[in-house]
């Protein structure tokens, strides 16, 4: 049965899939990661297609355009941050489980951040059309659904009580956010200090 | 002549301030919601100069500020040094006059601000009548503060109170300098500095008022009041003690970061970003030791739905302070300034931090003080989770709406010109304003709730009398002990 899971599992029956992590299901653990990749695939590449064929609508009317070229380089660039975030937020939240007595292995851990970013990862397909309000817009539910499944699901995976789950979710909420505004003032800084696309408009 | 030594701490001013800053909360909030109203619908103001946006600003910020933080380190500071000093308030009655002349100033100086009395300075708008009338009052919390530390039956000061003693020196120093002003009128007057030395001066007062009142102060609360509520000891008493020295002394730097490309010296705007970045290390040091402090007490949050808000808190609190330096760097600094992404940044600390760990301490306080459990722990659930919503669908509205205005107003044409009009770039927000406005409506809505709580709980209640527990022989002061007139009763 355990074939059986995949992308859509994850996204329509979570609850069952963290369970089922909570088993320490090392064969779930494998397919896991394989979605995975194509999970931390999507957001760059739709983010690429539509900054060079829709270009960026910040508010103003004209779109800002990129060049093939900068497309794919942002693009990559956007998939290295994502991997980069993802493996670090893994290592932090390990890190952090000795404090709250969970001694999951790191796959546990992969799997279950897996899962969680799984709505974000797919939402992410309204970088295709890039008007920043559209995807504030499809962005912050699907936002709300990952924080519910790390508050609910941490500690069902990690075997830890509910209680413990709760601060360690909010521990591992402050570095997200964290996270988040590093990669703002990290993409603002660089832009303007000239390693930003020259914008055709 | 006999002296009875006073065997209780004066809890009920503690009680009536808790009361003040809930109403101020609920009106300076709801003062805040309809400025975030105004943004859409900008003839809200129905063409009355006293609901303009400019007069209604300083009030929702004052209130804020003035009203419910305040309030809420007064009453939370006098519970705590009592606690902390094992002694009852020094001069209670100063301390009476200290709540009620307070709200007085918050009232009739909101009132000055709406009939246009402004001094123009960010966060000291107030006009010098009242500049004078703030002064005598925090002298005098100052007095009762430092009074009862001074009658104190037990040896070591508690770092709590370094952190509320830090806040009533520095703002005494900040107020009475960033507001010495020539009067003309009684609702005018003319700042004794001039120019960049006058922006200089504000942004001093500015971000100091940010780092000892709203950062500093609510310290003195979380150090206080986690280990209390948690039952559990400092993770750190040594982590804490270097936190507070080194914030003390980096934070009074950082000031003019608020001035970057302005027509100030260059290496003065450098000063304030590199302290700011080396201000990370105090506040992440309080943020880790809040953490593993109440990483023990997780038993407790079964029962007890106000430490969610403290657990959070510290989690805002991690993201404010590193948010505030980054955005201190100049590169990103050009960006963020002037843009709502500010906005976002100063709301992730009033209402992720100050106000989320002002709830939870006084949903631990106000059932303690009247001897009763929580009206509904069920009400106080769903106001953590609104809570949550409101301040994180703030942030996220306002960190989109403040790059897209940040890239766009830095965009040229191939003439080096602007590509984006002001107006058109301001015109295009309403989606991110209307966002707000509902964030804001959340927020709000969960305070309402908590009031309506903590008045089914105090309603038909009684102030409970805490006995001053006596202290070991090793603790005690060894001097002669000082009896003060707050510790007697003429008999």
């Amino acid at each position: 049965m355990a074939a059986n899971y995949n992308l859509i599992k994850v996204l329509l029956a979570p609850g069952e899939v963290i369970r089922e992590l909570g088993r320490h299901n090392s064969t779930l653990a494998g397919q896991l990661k394989h979605s995975l990749v194509l999970l931390i695939l999507l957001p760059p590449l739709f983010s690429g297609i539509g900054g060079a064929v829709f270009g960026w609508r910040l508010g103003a009317n004209e779109p800002l355009l990129l060049t093939i070229e900068q497309a794919v380089v942002i693009s990559f660039l956007y998939l290295l941050s994502l991997g980069f975030g993802f493996f670090t937020t893994v290592v932090i939240a390990r890190w952090m489980g000795t404090t709250y007595g969970a001694s999951a292995p790191l796959d546990v851990y992969i799997s279950f951040f897996t899962v969680v970013s799984a709505p974000l990862a797919v939402a992410s397909v309204a970088h295709l059309f890039p008007h920043v309000f559209l995807n504030v817009l499809i962005l912050i539910p699907a936002l709300i659904w990952s924080m519910a499944l790390l508050y609910r699901g941490l500690p069902v995976v990690l075997q830890i009580p509910p209680e413990r789950g709760m601060l360690m979710s909010s521990a591992l909420v402050g570095w997200l956010l964290v996270a988040a505004v590093s990669l703002l003032g990290i993409t603002v800084g660089l832009w303007t200090i000239g390693l930003g696309p020259a914008i055709r408009i | 002549m006999n002296t009875v030594v006073q065997t209780c701490y004066d809890d009920k001013v503690v009680l009536r301030l808790i009361q003040f800053s809930v109403f101020w909360a609920l009106a300076a909030m709801t003062v805040g919601v309809y400025l975030a109203a105004e943004f859409i619908w900008p003839t809200m103001d129905f063409g009355q100069f006293w609901l303009s946006f400019g007069r209604i600003r300083p009030l929702h910020t004052n209130g804020i500020i003035f009203g419910f933080g305040v309030s809420a380190l007064m009453a939370t500071g006098f519970y705590s040094v009592q606690r902390t000093s094992h002694v009852s308030l020094f001069l209670p009655k100063l301390a009476w006059f200290c709540c009620y002349a307070w709200q007085l100033i918050v009232l009739l100086g909101g009132l000055s601000l709406l009939a246009g009395w402004t001094s123009t300075k960010e966060y000291a708008e107030l006009e010098w009548p009242f500049d004078i009338a703030i002064t005598i009052v925090w002298v005098c919390f100052g007095i009762v503060f430092f009074g009862t530390i001074a009658n104190r039956k037990i040896r070591p000061i508690y770092v709590s109170n370094w952190f509320y003693g830090a806040l009533i020196i520095v703002i005494a120093m900040l107020h009475i300098v960033n507001n010495l002003a020539l009067p003309v009128s009684i609702d005018k007057s003319y700042s004794l500095f001039a120019g960049a030395r006058d922006a200089i001066v504000q942004w001093w007062y500015g971000h100091n008022a940010v780092g000892f009142l709203l950062t500093g102060g609510f310290l003195g609360m979380v150090y206080y009041f986690l280990p209390k509520h948690a039952e559990q000891p400092i993770w750190s008493y040594r982590l804490s003690v270097v936190a507070f020295w080194s914030f003390t002394y980096s934070y009074i730097w950082a000031g003019p970061h608020h001035l970057h490309y302005n027509a100030i010296p260059e290496w003065v705007q450098s000063l304030g970003m590199v302290m700011s970045l080396i201000l990370l290390a105090p506040s992440w040091a309080t943020m880790v030791n809040g953490i593993m402090t109440v990483s023990k007490a997780w038993p407790k949050l079964k029962s007890d739905p106000a430490l969610k808000f403290i657990v959070l808190s510290l989690a805002f609190y991690g993201l404010a302070t590193f948010e505030g330096p980054m955005m201190a760097i100049r590169s990103v600094n050009v960006v963020s300034h002037f843009t709502d992404w500010t906005i976002g940044h100063v709301h992730s600390g009033a209402l992720g931090w100050n106000a989320m760990v002002t709830y939870g301490t006084f949903y631990f306080l106000v059932p303690r003080l009247v001897g009763r459990e929580l009206y509904s722990n069920t009400l106080a659930h769903w106001h953590f989770v609104m809570a949550l919503a409101g301040t994180l669908l703030y942030i996220l509205s306002m960190w989109a709406a403040g790059v897209s205005q940040g890239l766009l107003s830095l965009t040229v044409d191939s003439l080096g010109e602007p590509s984006f009009a002001f107006r058109d770039i301001m015109s295009s927000m309403k989606p991110y304003y209307a966002l707000r406005l509902l964030a804001g409506l959340i927020f709000l809505g969960g305070t309402f709730m908590m009031a309506w709580n903590f008045y089914k709980t105090l309603k038909g209640g009684t102030l409970v009398r805490a006995e001053i527990p006596t202290v070991p022989e090793e603790w005690r002061v060894r001097s002669n002990p000082r009896v003060s007139h707050s510790t007697e009763v003429q008999a």
